[in-house]
């Protein structure tokens, strides 16, 4: 029994069993993560050497760089991987709980009630604040995530494929809805959202870092403690229900998170598509092999992603920095391609 | 005791005035954001909008990095000489906040309709001060000739532009071959529609003019986009302005086909062959004083007028 490291009590009161290649995986993925935050953090328009940046990071008052590195990038790299951690753990779950590999939050209406909650607000409150748009967003996502689960329900209980085409039916709807605003609102406001529809960290500041931690805090560890009913909830209702599992509350607890980590993604980066859709796919062939490695997996390769797609917005083209939601899709896409290619031909 | 402290409180506040007059060159400035006070009179600028670019030119200023045009990347042709070799620091939606900074500038102008989620950050490379929106080039210029100490040469330039004004609507009153006042409709075609512009830069020009709009164009919002060709007679007035993508094949051709469609004959304006083919950057992509001023030299051209 190699492949799980033991932890026991000596009274066996508690167990613990950690799959061996799932940590280890893990942690290979986290120093990639680390890795990527400090080139993030050293590349721009002005490059710095990692000595600059731990410099500026640890001892700010000492730094010749200390507005770049506390002010401008730091926070936004925060806030991407925070924003990435979400979205995808929230798309594992989703993937999970409806048992379809196309589900994400962005093709079952969640990320579509933030958007027409948002070009609502912006197109009704012309002259408004922005700095209300990420409330109004995360209630967009939960009106409309009630009205999904609401509309799936049926014979007291939701099933899972009622609830992605109620889904998709409601996303669709919301998708004219905002069709409709950008069409009949004014110029101004038309750019503004726009911007806030291809989503981007542009403008990240520690308020939106402290705003978004809370979610990632709260809801990734919850996720991970119902890992092992996410797991069950991967085969059909009636075996799972036989392995003694509450399914319709696990599935309300899960969808929950899901709603919850999507919301706050979507409130705080706009309409970041495709991360909640790509990363659990492209984390279930490294550290997939069990639930857990599933759930902290998704988490950081959707945090690498929009690591990385902002890194290549904001450097790549200088002296013009454009929105990270541009490069997700540009990242994510021939990796997930590429993937799909090599099972193929084993 | 007492009285001592008060004569020391005094004698503060007599030399806090004294310091204030010393600083006699510092500027507060109530803006779209809040109030800014300028201490010294700034002299490197960053303009973070293109009517806020158009603005400072126009004053004489230099400004030490500008934003990418929409139109004629990555500056507009009217303003290249001006600001040949001026660093470019992004896109007007999202301008790259490290290029700014790396600039070192003392003053940056910003418009809170695109740059209020980054006004904090902007402040703190700078002071900043903003307008509302990004069109209203006279309002531009009052706030950056406040905020650089440059009244006089606004003034000039408002003096001239009253005067530019009035002599067109002496002269065309006189015009025989129209009738005057005229009711004029400001048009413009993308590729799958096509707008009419109601209060926008042009259109606000247009009545300072003394041109009038049709009743249905009055409201006051920026304007319509049509969709179908059967709403062309929406469109109606005794005169058009058109403004289009001309290096756009694909506008050109929707341009064409829309003019093509029977309805367009209809039409007054086209009936009365005055239908005006316009530069799209002064009329609506630049929205400063210069390309104010070289719109209504177009419109004094297209009336056979000077």
């Amino acid at each position: 029994m190699t492949t799980h490291y033991l932890l026991r009590s000596r009274s066996e009161h508690l167990a613990l069993a950690f799959h061996r290649q799932t940590i280890l995986r893990c942690l290979l993925l986290l120093v990639i993560l680390l890795a990527g935050f400090v080139a993030y953090l050293c590349i721009g328009s002005t490059m710095l050497t990692p000595l600059d940046v731990a410099v500026g990071v640890f001892q700010p008052e000492r730094s010749d760089h200390q507005f770049v590195i506390q002010t401008l990038r730091l926070p936004r790299g925060l806030l991407a991987v925070l924003v990435g951690a979400g979205l995808g753990v929230s798309g594992a779950i989703l993937q999970q709980v409806v048992r379809n590999p196309l589900a994400s939050p962005d093709i079952i209406g969640i990320s579509d009630g933030a958007a027409a909650a948002a070009m609502l607000y912006l197109s009704l409150m012309a002259g408004g604040s922005i700095a209300f748009l990420p409330p109004v967003a995360m209630v967009g996502a939960g009106i409309a995530s009630m009205a999904i689960y609401a509309l799936a329900w049926k014979n007291s209980g939701v099933l899972p494929i009622r609830l992605v085409l109620v889904g998709i039916a409601l996303a669709m709807a919301l998708k004219a809805v905002v069709t409709l605003i950008l069409v009949m609102g004014p110029m101004s406001t038309t750019i503004q959202a726009y911007v806030w529809l291809t989503g981007s960290l542009y403008g990240a500041g520690w308020q939106d870092v402290y705003g978004m931690l809370p979610w990632v805090a709260g809801f990734v560890p919850l996720t991970l403690l119902a890992a092992r009913p996410l797991g069950l909830m991967g085969m059909n209702d009636s075996h799972a229900l036989g392995l003694g599992l509450a399914v319709g509350r696990y599935r309300l607890l899960l969808l929950l998170c899901s709603v919850a980590l999507a919301g706050s993604a979507v409130a705080f980066a706009g309409g970041i598509a495709f991360v909640g859709l790509i990363a659990p796919h492209l984390a279930r062939g490294f550290t997939g092999r069990t639930m857990p490695g599933l759930i902290l997996g998704s988490c950081m390769t959707g945090a690498l992603l929009l690591l990385l797609a902002d890194l290549i917005g904001r450097s790549a083209f200088l002296p013009q920095d454009l929105p990270a939601g541009i490069f997700v899709s540009a990242v994510g896409a021939p990796f997930f391609i590429y993937l799909l290619y090599r099972r193929r031909t084993h | 005791m007492r009285r001592t402290s008060i004569m020391k409180k005094a004698a503060l506040s007599v030399a806090a005035v004294l310091g204030g007059l010393a600083h006699a060159d510092s500027v507060t400035i109530e803006h779209a954001m809040g109030t800014t006070t300028l201490e010294d009179t700034p002299k490197r600028i960053v303009t973070l909008y293109q009517g806020a670019t158009d603005a400072a030119v126009a004053l004489g200023i230099t400004p030490v990095g500008v934003v990418e045009s929409w139109v004629e990347k990555p500056m507009y042709h009217y303003l290249r000489d001006e600001l040949d070799g001026v660093p470019q620091v992004g896109l007007e939606t999202q301008p790259n906040l490290e290029e700014i900074a790396k600039l070192n500038p003392d003053l940056i102008v910003a418009a809170k309709m695109r740059h209020e989620k980054v006004y904090d950050q902007l402040a703190q490379i700078a002071p900043t001060v903003t307008h509302e929106t990004v069109f209203m080039f006279k309002e531009t210029l009052d706030l950056i000739a406040k905020a650089t100490d440059h009244q006089d040469e606004a003034d000039a330039w408002h003096e001239q532009w009253d005067a530019r004004i009035a002599e067109f609507q002496n002269e065309v009153s006189g015009l025989d071959s129209i009738d005057w006042p005229q009711k004029v409709a400001l048009l413009n075609f993308r590729n799958d529609h096509a707008r009419i512009y109601y209060s926008s830069f042009a259109g606000n020009i247009l009545n300072e003019l003394g041109f009038e709009r049709p009743e249905a164009h009055k409201e006051d919002v920026w304007g319509v986009k049509l969709t179908s060709k059967e709403s062309i007679p929406s469109m109606n007035a005794d005169a058009f302005f058109i403004f289009i993508t001309e290096t756009d094949p694909t506008v050109v051709e929707n341009f064409e086909d829309w003019t093509s469609h029977p309805l367009w004959n209809t039409l007054d304006a086209v009936k009365n062959d005055q239908v005006y083919r316009v530069d799209e950057v002064d009329w609506n992509m630049a929205g400063g004083p210069l390309a104010a001023e070289r719109m209504v030299d177009s419109i004094f051209e297209h009336y056979g007028l000077e």
